[in-house]
């Protein structure tokens, strides 16, 4: 297929899986606001900018104890990562980019991903903060995370399995990877204490309660919910599951690529990365390490898929 | 609905009625539907086929300073109806009227008969800024140089009259078949009653039409659609037709050219290209040969032209033929190389070049239409009863500067068509522009993007201009 279009495919899906992780986050935060202390939902903000790897707008989040300053601070973070225009990472943003990725791979998509995508724009677009917070902001968000599943399952039910869908998928995958790596990371950098409630935040951030306890059953212990996270293939959205399956789209692409050198090493580069998880997480003494180590491996990844099959050098015309 | 405050005028044909007030026989139907149906009914029918071009977002986009505009071109719901008798005297006049733009097109980039036997001056052809000497005897396949032609036609009380030849990159294809679409879904019993001619095959005919001009010897020919890009207006127009045809769409940095030949990246490395549909305008295809500050196109493809080893649709410099000077001459063409009469008319024109005519215009400024040879999408022209005298005199001093730069034709009373404006049905001017497909064969489907000025009184229809669009009914015998 045109490399463009394969490129943009690929973006689409990960802007897209981009705006789903931070309606997952951010409807965790809502949550929090009912009922959970300041503590907690000061650590959930830092969890979330940590791993979106941007400061807040208005700098550095200093806890505070104070139930007022609490509620504004979260104010100002939720329109900052929901509908800030010029805030890239907001949710809005990503789901503009996502759109407009799919504006113009149009002819490359199934026209009812088109038509699920297109609703949901126009139901999101002209919203800001003050339409979601009074109410409910949870609602909001279950709807947004509603939505983006069902156009995951609409593209699923009518795309044709040909490239386009495996550049799809693999930007799902690659930009799952790398999301639930900095996650990951930045909850183990940050935690202070460890009465179990961040880690039970954690585990629901992920949409991952369900089978945690289906495994464990509802001892929650740290390890053991690190471990589904990374390191359980059978947990969809784990970082071992999103390897496993950057590495399917790619065996299925092939190394037929306008750069065949950098195909070979993509295939390559994500089954080391799934390996790592697969062989040296059970014994790894220093998992954070190995954590960034598997998110670097992702973000390389990506820059191979870059230059083997979108913008690659252009050699001798081979038909 | 209540039609009897529906306004009619002598001395404008109406689609609808007939002369004495009564419906025409064809549209008969339609006018029992409309007056069965309540102002709500047709309300929330017109709801539904706008909110319907909103959801599938059939819209142009404007870009600015703030975030992209998406815009929808207003459609009515209510249709406008043709006979099959009436289609047929349209086909056979564009079918008639293509072959000689063909010819003539063939012919200045060649020996320039035409204007040797002196039907045509040489300062109409050589001095028109569409000409492009770089197309100087190249041979394109089956002699099409105009693949896809938009004709604008309008309907007086005398008939149909071709206002405008569309021939460089004509638009707007996709608002006929997104029109139809809408239309049909929402008035189904209607439009199956109605017994309508089908238009949906357009996008096999224009694939057909694209193919049949590959060039020799390549037995399974890469067919493309380039297009300037997301941030052109017709944008979602290229991405259609890119589907409807079942091309890649391409932007000029998709595209190279090696040893003559032109090359599309692909996931897989380069693919070899066989015929370019493209929508972008002759200027900007190669910075090579055009203009240099070009970034839309691709470095030397015309030299891929001239070698025959691409096919560019429609081919480079057809601009010769629809400027609005030369299109005074195309009656003249048809004879010229046709041997037969026109089966269409034109709207008689003023040159202004001639002394003449310009003398004419300029004392009968209120009573024309006077355009711009180079402008099109409506803009810079004088309808001549709308203007003030300030606006006259201004104008007045632009044509008298540069005469040959302006044509003047009378006010035409176009026919007007119902449309439903707020809870009411009201008369709007519209004109029609069909696509003819010109390959190995013609082939036209029956059917058209019908145009609406939407304003009271306005006889301006174009989308960028406060116009709408229609769906348009050929019905079958």
């Amino acid at each position: 297929m045109l490399a463009r279009s394969a490129q943009g495919l690929y973006w689409m899906s990960r802007h897209l899986e981009r705006a789903e992780y931070l309606a997952r986050m951010l409807g965790l935060q809502g949550r929090t606001l009912i009922d959970r202390p300041p503590g907690e939902i000061h650590f959930g903000w830092r969890r979330l900018y940590g791993s979106l790897r941007r400061r807040p707008p208005a700098g550095d989040i200093d806890p505070d104890p104070d139930d007022d300053y609490t509620l504004a601070d979260s104010y100002t973070l939720a329109g900052d990562l929901t509908f800030e225009r010029s805030n890239p990472d907001s949710l809005r943003s990503c789901f503009a980019a996502g759109r407009e990725n799919a504006r113009q791979v149009r002819h490359c998509i199934s026209r009812e991903m088109w038509t699920s995508l297109n609703l949901a724009w126009l139901r999101l677009k002209d919203l800001d903060i003050q339409d979601i917070w009074t109410p409910e902001p949870e609602s909001f968000y279950g709807e947004m995370i509603r939505t983006l599943n069902a156009i995951d399952g609409v593209a699923s039910a009518t795309m044709y399995r040909g490239a386009g869908w495996q550049f799809l998928r693999l930007g799902t995958f690659i930009e799952r990877s790398q999301l639930m790596a900095a996650l990951a990371a930045t909850h183990l950098r940050i935690l202070e204490t460890d009465d179990g409630s961040e880690w039970t935040s954690l585990l629901k951030a992920c949409q991952a309660l369900d089978s945690y306890e289906s495994v464990h059953g509802i001892d929650r212990r740290p390890d053991r919910i690190l471990g589904l996270l990374i390191a359980d293939t059978l947990h969809p959205g784990s970082l071992a599951d999103s390897l496993t399956s950057a590495e399917s789209c790619l065996a299925a692409i092939g190394a037929q690529a306008g750069s065949p050198d950098d195909a070979a090493a993509a295939i390559r580069l994500a089954g080391r990365l799934r390996a790592r998880i697969a062989f040296d997480w059970p014994d790894s003494r220093d998992q954070l390490s190995l954590i960034d180590g598997v998110g670097q491996g992702s973000r390389d990844l990506h820059d191979l898929v870059n230059s083997a099959w979108f913008e690659y050098p252009i050699g001798t015309p081979s038909a | 609905m209540n039609l009897d405050a529906y306004e009619l005028d002598d001395a404008i044909y109406d689609e609808m009625y007939g002369a004495d007030g009564a419906p025409r026989g064809h549209c008969r139907t339609l006018h029992d539907a409309l007056a069965e149906l309540s102002g709500d009914d047709l309300e929330r029918i017109q709801q539904r086929v706008t909110r319907s071009f909103a959801e599938e977002s059939i819209s142009f986009t404007v870009y600015g300073d703030e975030e992209p505009q998406e815009r929808i071109i207003p459609v009515d719901c209510i249709p406008r109806i043709i006979t099959g008798a009436q289609w047929r005297q349209i086909e056979a006049g564009l079918t008639q009227r293509l072959a000689a733009l063909n010819r003539f097109i063939a012919d200045v980039y060649a020996g320039a008969r035409i204007v040797a036997d002196g039907v045509i001056p040489a300062e109409m052809v050589r001095g028109c800024p569409h000409y492009r000497i770089e197309m100087r005897g190249v041979a394109v396949p089956h002699g099409t140089w105009v693949a896809v032609c938009g004709t604008d036609i309008v309907r007086t009380v005398d008939g149909f009259r071709v206002l405008e030849d569309n021939l460089r990159v004509p638009s707007g294809v996709s608002y006929m078949l997104a029109n139809r679409g809408a239309v049909r879904n929402n008035l189904w019993r209607l439009y199956r009653r109605c017994r309508v001619r089908d238009i949906g095959n357009y996008g096999h005919l224009l694939r057909d039409t694209l193919l049949s001009l590959a060039p020799a010897g390549r037995d399974d020919p890469c067919l493309v659609l380039l297009t300037p890009g997301i941030f052109n207006s017709a944008f979602y127009e290229h991405m259609f037709l890119a589907r409807e045809i079942g091309a890649y769409l391409v932007e000029g940095r998709d595209l190279l050219v090696d040893g003559g030949r032109v090359y599309m990246r692909t996931t897989r490395g380069l693919r070899q290209v066989d015929v370019i549909y493209r929508r972008i305008d002759d200027d900007f295809l190669d910075p090579l040969a055009f203009r240099p500050d070009s970034l839309l196109g691709v470095p030397g493809l015309m030299n891929a032209v001239r070698n025959g080893n691409v096919t560019l649709a429609n081919a480079p410099g057809t601009g010769v033929a629809d400027d609005k000077g030369v299109y005074a001459y195309v009656p003249d063409m048809i004879r010229y190389y046709l041997g037969e009469e026109p089966l269409l008319d034109n709207v008689e024109t003023l040159l202004c070049r001639r002394p003449e005519d310009l003398e004419y215009t300029l004392d009968n400024l209120a009573d024309l239409v006077v355009k711009r040879v180079g402008e099109s999408g409506g803009y810079g022209m004088l309808v001549g009863p709308h203007a003030s005298a300030r606006e006259r005199d201004d104008y007045a001093a632009q044509v008298r500067a540069d005469p040959a730069g302006f044509i003047a034709q009378p006010v035409l009373a176009l026919s007007r068509a119902p449309c439903l404006v707020g809870d009411r049905i009201e008369p709007r001017h519209v004109d029609l522009r069909p696509f003819v497909l010109h390959g190995r064969e013609t082939r036209i489907v029956p059917g058209a993007f019908c145009r609406v000025a939407l304003v009271r009184g306005s006889l301006v229809v174009n989308s960028s201009q406060g116009g709408g669009g229609k769906d348009l009914w050929v019905l079958e015998d």
